[in-house]
């Protein structure tokens, strides 16, 4: 059982009530929604923000060298300005799925970096290909603390040569939601 | 020359793994250029920024 909050389309708002501590939020007569007796933030669309920024042209990322990698072309971003000169830094506490990818003609043991306040968070490697150009995928979930926190994609070119990345909406790209906020 | 090829030929038995485990190079892409971001190798010595100018 349940005390429900009901909106009718015959009666306005309607409620029932019992003691078993449990509350639902209704619409019309079929959604049915129980509100978990948790403590936390409701989230919504509204400050589940989001962006996806992806590189245009080349970026030169000479041999042995880690690189931050910049993106100046937006899909979405709904992040309201936490986003900017290609650094994340959320005002919203919780965990972030991040996505990024570069595409690069480099060998070797190279590899895409999550950066977390400046260090290597996550990496993504692939192993060495011997093809015109390769994407370095990585993805990982990054808890932010929402103030001081900040995330940034560098790229480790380890291919032993002095290498350009290859810009493009599928190629190179750095993309982050909240999927839980704290 | 790139720093990568300055640190080299100072430090010329310094091996491509090196520079994935004990050295990194970096670059903020702040208009500043490529630097030593880290040095922890266990016998040769950072190269000082006379020797790399």
């Amino acid at each position: 059982m349940a005390s429900i909050i009901t909106a009718t389309t015959t009666s306005g708002l309607t409620q029932s009530a019992d003691n078993s501590g449990v509350l639902q939020l209704a619409s019309g007569t079929g959604n049915l929604v129980t509100v978990p007796s948790v403590t936390g933030t409701a989230m919504v669309s509204g400050n589940m923000p989001t962006f996806s920024y992806w590189s245009t042209g080349s970026q030169a990322i000479n041999a042995s060298v880690t690189a931050k990698i910049t993106y100046t072309n937006s899909e979405w971003d709904t992040s309201g300005g936490m986003y900017s000169s290609s650094r994340f830094t959320p005002t919203i506490a919780g965990y972030y799925q991040v996505n990024a990818a570069t595409c690069i003609t480099a060998t070797g043991n190279s590899y895409t970096i999550i950066s977390k306040n400046g260090s290597d968070f996550k990496r993504g490697l692939q192993p060495q290909a011997s093809v015109n150009f390769v994407t370095y995928p990585a993805h990982a979930l990054v808890y932010c603390n929402g103030s001081t926190d900040y995330i940034e994609i560098y790229f480790s070119n380890n291919g032993g040569t002095n290498q350009s990345t290859i810009g493009g909406s599928s190629l190179t790209y750095f993309q982050a939601i909240l999927v839980r906020a704290e | 020359m790139t720093l990568y090829e300055k640190i080299k030929s100072i430090h010329p038995n310094l091996t491509d793994n090196d520079f994935i485990t004990v050295i990194r190079l970096q670059n903020d892409s702040d208009g500043k250029g490529d630097y030593i971001a880290k040095w922890e190798h266990p016998t040769l010595p950072r190269p000082t920024a006379e020797e790399l100018a």
